[in-house]
């Protein structure tokens, strides 16, 4: 009763207020690096780290490389953040219900999502540098290898609900937890959003050891904070999306927050065990392993949605 | 082989080129030869073959003699075969024995840019440790070189790294670089992410250190030298002490050698740790990293305790050591070898179980036995092909006859090889101490020294963390050094690495660095800074 006299309300103020998500995003992120650090028996940031981290750099001159085209440089981080917030409008943030919902709006949102990913790579592309050169290329292969078996994860349960509407897989499925009759699946999600966030062990697309800062080494201020804020809300809408359809849905701010938390959490140990990839060894994983276990997993879902309905 | 053997072989294999051999210590032979037949004199050695290219050490005779002499030191085991060289002054050549030892490529860019004596053949005679901007035809080893004639020259246009053919794509490395916090230079051509070629540029950080040895006394080089490395400056200090004292003639208090080899130890357990910790985060392993480094803290405490000192703790003096060893540092020690032993167990079983981590260590860079010896690998990198190369067993220096180590070697070769070779050392090492501290013979801490050492030339070789350092000192029985010549292990290991490096992917190639440990400020020392008052 009392969720419902509050939904209003809290829909004004959250959706689709842009500060919201940042904030959220900000958050995530310091849990991201805090947990990390306190994991690597590190300090980590200070809570409001990243937050004056995207001040300094707004504030900050941005310099524009000569080579570069400078429409696409000032260009790209806004197309990447605009993508990542539109998607957020499909996603339920917070537990409620989405702002904006159609049939199909699965595949926008992921398709939204992936705007990142390009965005990074032209701009890599865009500069002179040859560390953002090889940074772009990385990343643009690695999209071809989490992309489709990341898809394929989160259609699994989409078939099991007998749609592609985010809410309505979430409304149907949220009496059982996928991730007990789905685990590969829920395993192969948690994985693609490591590779679309490029979180160890995915980073090699901005392996400092190697290429400095990847295709992000020519963007300094403004540029540079938009990207950080467009990849912080790409975790926020992420961590929702696995969420709310392996976890059972996400029916109010309460279940929202611990279920996006012990996604986080698992993520966070992982990044914390384990060593970069190479990027051959990126894509062999996911088109050797990734790929065939969902593909094993769909075949079992369509063979048993078959015998149900026979 | 036993010293003599090999010497009484090597002088055989010699004959038909000497013009004069001497045996100026027992485990020495100096060989007089002529400047046409230094290449076969070498490839008598090479057939054999006799021990390896340690070193080149370039002499100035001074302006009277009016020539210069080149050494070429060959070690076997604890015997040294020098050959003698002598060059005019002005034009003097000698062919370049690149194609018999790779690594002889590294020492005669040294030879030739510091004393202007030309190497025939060569198939790079760029400059390796002296900047672009540094003058031509000036040479800062000779004696007499004044550093007031040093005007920076109008440097070369900078280097381009656009691609002159169009296919060509350089991915430049360093000096300034996340990959590399230590200044040295790069440059990998790849083809997409497959290196295809590999150069480098030293002496970013050349502080002029041998030039700089020949104007202080024999005490004050101690200081001077022990700062050549800020990670094993133990050793270069040791390696000095142990060759001013065989001049000298004088004979260290066993407790001070034990107490050098203590220190010793424990500066090869926070290199080790050190390399262990950068090289989990060129793999991309920072938890690794985080953890190992941590622990080291352990030892860079115990050496604080012990000396006041994190870095240099200046433990030796000429003719012994500064510090004592009481019974209350032995439990400290005792404790923290203890810990660090449980801890590096630990890592020893991750580097060698994680699946991860093995996807970027095994079987990348290997390099076969019969490779490492040819390209003159040096220590845990070489231990780690299965070639059996550490002074402190071929040669035993100062405490090693008394507090022997046992060897630790690999035949894998791989970059996995490195990391399970250079953290078993540590078990070997933390058990030597406890064995030292367990019979730390009674005596004085250290024996009176005269100020002028007799003159005379002698070869000292100490096994630091990451290999042979050799030191070739001459006296001219003043109280100051006529010449003190170094040559850090990193500087052998480099032909290895860029070798290995094309035709890697260059993910690796950070790793493939790391993994020989190489040390950046030791191989750079010798540039003569113009002082600003102009003495």
């Amino acid at each position: 009763m009392m969720f419902s006299a509050l939904k209003p309300i809290l829909q004004i103020l959250i959706f689709p207020a842009g500060l919201f998500l940042v904030a959220s995003g900000i958050v995530v992120e310091w849990i991201d690096r805090k947990l990390v650090a306190r994991l690597q028996n590190r300090v980590g940031p200070r809570w409001f780290q990243i937050l004056a981290d995207i001040v300094k750099l707004l504030a900050k001159e941005e310099i524009l490389p000569s080579a570069a085209n400078p429409w696409l440089f000032i260009g790209l981080p806004m197309i990447a953040l605009a993508g990542c917030m539109t998607a957020a409008l499909y996603v339920p943030l917070m537990g409620l219900s989405p702002a904006y919902s159609f049939s199909g709006d699965l595949i926008v949102t992921l398709y939204l999502l992936s705007l990142l990913t390009l965005s990074k790579g032209l701009a890599g592309w865009n500069t002179s540098s040859r560390f953002s050169l090889v940074g772009a290329t990385r990343g643009l292969t690695q999209l071809f290898a989490y992309e489709a078996p990341f898809l394929l994860a989160l259609l699994g349960p989409a078939i099991v609900a007998g749609s592609w509407q985010i809410d309505v897989i979430m409304q149907r499925n949220s009496s059982s937890w996928i991730i007990l009759t789905q685990p590969i699946g829920f395993l192969v999600a948690l994985i693609g959003l490591m590779g679309k966030l490029e979180l160890p062990p995915f980073d090699a697309p901005e392996a400092e050891t190697e290429i400095v800062a990847g295709a992000m080494t020519d963007y300094s201020g403004r540029g540079l904070a938009i990207f950080n804020i467009a990849k912080s809300v790409e975790f926020v809408i992420g961590l929702t999306l696995v969420a709310a359809f392996y976890l059972g849905g996400l029916n109010n701010p309460l279940e929202y927050l611990l279920k996006t938390f012990f996604i986080l959490v698992v993520l966070i140990g992982l990044q914390t065990l384990l060593t970069r990839l190479r990027i051959d060894q990126t894509v062999g994983l996911w088109w050797r392993y990734g790929a065939i276990l969902v593909l094993i997993q769909w075949m079992i879902l369509i063979i048993w949605k078959e015998s149900i309905l026979l | 082989m036993n010293t003599i053997a090999a010497l009484e072989q090597a002088e055989k294999l010699l004959t038909p080129w000497t013009k004069e051999a001497v045996r100026p210590e027992p485990n020495r032979l100096d060989v007089t030869i002529a400047g046409l037949d230094l290449y076969a004199c070498a490839a008598a050695l090479k057939q054999e073959p006799w021990g390896y290219l340690s070193a080149i050490t370039g002499l100035d005779l001074g302006l009277e003699v009016g020539e210069l002499e080149t050494l070429y030191h060959f070690c076997e085991g604890a015997a040294i075969t020098t050959l003698r060289v002598r060059l005019l002054r002005q034009g003097g050549s000698v062919p370049t024995l690149y194609p018999l030892f790779p690594v002889a490529s590294f020492f005669e860019r040294e030879l030739s840019e510091m004393f202007g004596i030309e190497v025939t053949g060569t198939p790079d005679p760029s400059r390796l440790f002296i900047p672009d901007d540094w003058p031509v035809n000036v040479y800062p080893l000779l004696k007499d070189f004044d550093p007031k004639v040093v005007q920076p020259r109008q440097a070369d246009s900078p280097r381009s790294f656009q691609p002159q053919d169009g296919q060509t794509f350089y991915v430049p490395i360093g000096p300034q670089h996340p990959a590399l916090k230590e200044p040295g230079h790069f440059e990998f051509t790849v083809d997409g992410e497959v290196i295809v070629g590999a150069r480098m540029r030293l002496g970013y950080v050349h502080r002029g250190i041998e030039k700089a040895t020949e104007s202080q006394n024999w005490v004050q080089n101690l200081y001077l030298l022990e700062r050549v490395c800020g990670i094993c400056s133990h050793t270069h200090a040791t390696a000095y002490v142990l060759g001013v004292e065989r001049l000298a003639g004088v004979e260290t208090p066993p407790r001070a050698q034990a107490i050098r080899e203590l220190i010793a130890g424990l500066e090869r357990i926070h290199s080790h740790l050190l390399w262990l910790g950068v090289s989990a985060h060129e793999a991309g392993f920072d938890t690794l990293f985080m953890y190992s480094w941590r622990d080291r803290e352990t030892v860079m405490d115990i050496l604080e305790n012990l000396s006041g000192n994190r870095v240099n703790y200046s433990a030796n003096i000429i003719g012994g050591v500064k510090f004592d060893i009481y019974p209350e540092h032995a439990k400290t020690i005792r404790q923290g070898l203890d810990f660090l032993e449980e801890r590096i167990r630990h890592y020893l079983d991750i580097v060698t179980t994680d699946i991860l981590f093995l996807q970027r260590t095994r079987g990348i860079g290997r390099i076969s036995r019969e490779e490492a010896a040819h390209l003159g690998l040096l220590g845990p990198t070489a231990r780690a092909s299965g070639v059996v190369r550490d002074v402190r067993i071929e040669a035993p220096y100062g405490p090693y006859s008394h507090y022997p180590v046992s060897i630790v070697t690999s035949e894998a070769g791989d970059l996995e090889a490195r990391f399970v070779v250079r953290l078993k050392e540590l078990f070997v090492t933390i058990n030597t101490i406890r064995v030292i501290m367990d019979n730390l013979p009674e005596s004085d801490l250290s024996v009176r020294v005269p100020r002028r050492i007799p003159a005379g030339e002698t070869i000292s070789r100490v096994e630091a963390p990451r290999g042979e350092v050799f030191y070739f000192i001459k006296s001219d029985g003043t109280d100051r050094p006529e010449r003190i010549k170094v040559r850090t292990p990193s500087l052998c290991n480099w032909t290895a690495v860029l070798s290995k490096a094309v035709g890697s992917q260059l993910a690796d190639a950070p790793l493939l660095i790391a993994g020989m440990d190489p040390c950046f400020s030791c191989n750079d020392r010798m540039i003569t800074v113009k002082r600003l008052d102009g003495k």
